[in-house]
């Protein structure tokens, strides 16, 4: 781990010897909101693991606006928040910089690094640009690895319905029909992890890869559940962040998320091809209702993008795109307004064949997943323009019925995953 | 009399007889020598279609792009037959050598021995323009994906343009491995790209200035307001 840990945080460490809990906050530029987080962490803590050794760990990547000085000198306040009058026991915290390509990834393996060199029980992270955090999100991510000995707690938060839609249109459908856990929000950002589960993270080769950035919540997420860990969900209430996310470029994002979900596919091949149906995934904390921040969206701007794609990026789509997905894209591409839409089995017929493609090695995976990108806009504003009007249990049941359709299609995606004469379609033959 | 007609008729036979007697070996070598490595050269097509062919090579080429290429060449029927028929290409050159090597004559000698020291040139103008091909392949896909993906509408003309200019770029490299004009050319090179972009730049900043700030304008409160309002993950 030498190479993990820069000299003072190992001399910290020594220091602390040991802890029972971590909580983990990667961050970049967030002056503006991570006091807040701290101080609900550090609340947290003393409300929910009262006797316990814990360490705050803010894993830098380099933040120019004090962001590190105010982890380090917030006040936790917890005597006047908890309204009782005994000094409570305060936590360690420790602010450092994350050695590594720059990213989320990166900043969450010295946090893994710190959780196994503690020898600590659980790990909680959170992300630092959060404005609905409360204390309570600690016990919940916390408790059920601590108390009942689960592996790996993902978040449940009720989010617009607008929101998050990468999660709903790929990468949760995705992940619960190939490896049978329907875990609601795979890429939430905030999770629970024993110890153990931080050492097997740590102890993966892919500090080189997309993981090291936007795919480290995906690749948690499906190595927990692959591996099989115990696996759960914490409901949170609403997740609202800073308005403005400084590395958030949507190509990246992209590309970064779902090519470590193809990549994943992979790695995982043996336990998706084999597994069936759909496991219960059990849920801790008290659902209740919020109120979610509207969001608006240009679907027009969307919908243009994707022609745009289909009209430019047309080689690259033959590629590896099948002739009748292709002939029906081009169907419905052209419609505009209130008549665009995207039918759901062309939409995973797509993404199923994109990541066989990726398998298949058929274009450079850069490209492909950069192509992906006007497809999923198109996607996404077809999802927009149907849901309008329906409300959030609606559009839950239209994720479901999403779902489904991934469920139909998994004989063709198996079918397609090692067929090589499937190549040949699309490769010039002699 | 007799000596005569030994001067006018049999000397010149005799040496036509003793010159053919040279001439005619080295031709007889010479035919032979193109004939065997014409079958030569035949075979390693043969031999080379085959192992590529079950080296799947077709399916590699067709991976990295180069498939469609191939095919718009309209030349040959595949990947492994472009391959093979290089590979007899070479062997030809390679038994032209030898056949030319074995007629022995100044000239053939010179021809040859001005050849071989050719042959390092043209290896590297070959590499180069190969990886011109391939580097401008790669460019100018990245530059595509990265227009469309930012809804420029120029998308494909900008990608021609730097497809245009890598492999310009590469054949002047190629022309000047080549020593085929090469101050010249690279002189016209430079004077053409730069007045290109001084001409691009000028005409930007005079022509398209209020355009250029309302577009960086537009485009950075997009930006921000498309982050305030929509999270993908």
């Amino acid at each position: 781990m030498d190479d993990i840990f820069p000299t003072e945080l190992k001399a910290r460490l020594e220091q602390i010897g040991s802890a029972d809990i971590v909580v983990g906050i990667p961050s970049y530029n967030n002056a503006r909101t991570i006091g807040q987080v701290v101080r609900a962490v550090s609340v947290g803590l003393a409300k929910h693991f009262p006797g316990q050794r814990s360490v705050i760990v803010n894993s830098d990547g380099g933040s120019r606006d004090n962001t590190r000085e105010i982890v380090l000198n917030s006040e936790s306040g917890a005597e006047d928040l908890l309204l009782i009058s005994h000094p409570v026991h305060t936590s360690y915290r420790i602010s450092t910089p994350y050695h590594g390509i720059p990213g989320k990834g990166s900043a969450f393996r010295t946090i893994f690094a710190v959780t196994t060199q503690l020898n600590a029980k659980a790990c909680v992270v959170v992300d630092s640009d959060l404005r609905s955090i409360t204390p309570g999100w600690i016990e919940l991510l916390g408790r059920p690895v601590v108390d009942y000995g689960y592996d790996y707690i993902a978040p449940y938060y009720h989010r617009h319905k607008y929101d998050g839609t990468i999660t709903n249109g790929i990468i949760y459908p995705m992940t619960r029909v190939l490896y049978g856990k329907p875990v609601r929000q795979p890429i939430g950002g905030e999770f629970g992890f024993s110890g153990k589960m931080a050492a097997c993270f740590l102890g993966k080769d892919v500090w080189d890869t997309d993981v090291s950035r936007f795919g480290i919540d995906i690749w948690m997420t499906v190595t927990a559940i692959a591996e099989g860990f115990r696996v759960g969900q914490a409901y949170l209430g609403a997740k609202i962040h800073d308005a403005k996310d400084p590395g958030a470029d949507l190509t990246s994002m992209f590309r970064q998320v779902v090519g470590s979900f193809f990549s994943l596919m992979e790695s995982y091949q043996k336990v998706w091809q084999t597994s069936h149906g759909c496991q219960e995934v059990p849920m801790f904390g008290f659902p209740f209702e919020v109120g979610v921040e509207p969001i608006t969206v240009n679907t027009d701007r969307m919908i243009h993008a994707l022609q745009q794609g289909v009209k430019d990026l047309g080689e690259i789509y033959k590629s590896f795109l099948s002739r009748p997905t292709l002939a029906e894209l081009s169907n419905f591409v052209h419609r505009n307004g209130q008549g665009f839409h995207i039918p759901d089995q062309l939409w995973v017929r797509m993404m199923y064949e994109a990541a066989c493609a990726y398998h298949q090695r058929k274009l450079d995976r850069e490209h492909l997943l950069q192509s992906l990108v006007p497809l999923y806009l198109g996607r996404t504003a077809s999802f927009v323009l149907e849901v309008k009007d329906s409300t959030a249990p609606q559009v839950e049941e239209r994720i479901e019925q999403l779902c489904q359709v991934f469920e139909a299609e998994k004989p063709y995606l198996s079918a397609l995953w090692d067929d090589t004469g499937k190549e040949a379609h699309h490769a010039q033959p002699d | 009399m007799r000596s005569l007609i030994d001067r006018m008729f049999i000397e010149p036979f005799q040496r036509l007889a003793d010159e053919s007697a040279h001439i005619i070996p080295v031709l007889i070598i010479v035919l032979v020598t193109l004939i065997v490595g014409g079958f030569l050269a035949y075979c390693a097509r043969w031999l080379t279609y085959r192992v590529l062919r079950a080296a799947r090579f077709d399916h590699l080429v067709n991976r990295t792009g180069f498939g469609s290429m191939v095919d718009r060449a309209g030349m040959f029927r595949s990947p492994s037959d472009a391959g093979a028929r290089f590979v007899q290409a070479v062997v030809w050159v390679f038994v032209a050598l030898f056949a030319l090597s074995a007629a022995n004559t100044p000239v053939t000698n010179g021809l040859v021995s001005r050849f071989v020291d050719y042959i390092p040139s043209l290896v590297a103008a070959c590499l180069v323009l190969v990886l011109g091909v391939a580097a401008s392949r790669m460019a100018s896909r990245s530059t595509l994906l990265a227009a469309v993906n930012a809804q420029w509408p120029a998308a494909r003309l900008i990608a021609g343009g730097v497809r245009g200019l890598v492999m310009t770029l590469a054949i002047v490299i190629a022309l000047e491995q080549l020593h085929i004009g090469s101050i010249p050319l690279l002189v016209a090179f430079a004077i053409v790209f730069g007045g290109f972009v001084f001409a691009m730049a000028i005409a930007f900043g005079f022509g398209a200035r209020d355009l250029a700030r309302q577009w960086l304008e537009a485009k950075i409160r997009a930006s921000v307001a498309e982050e305030e309002i929509f999270r993908h993950l």
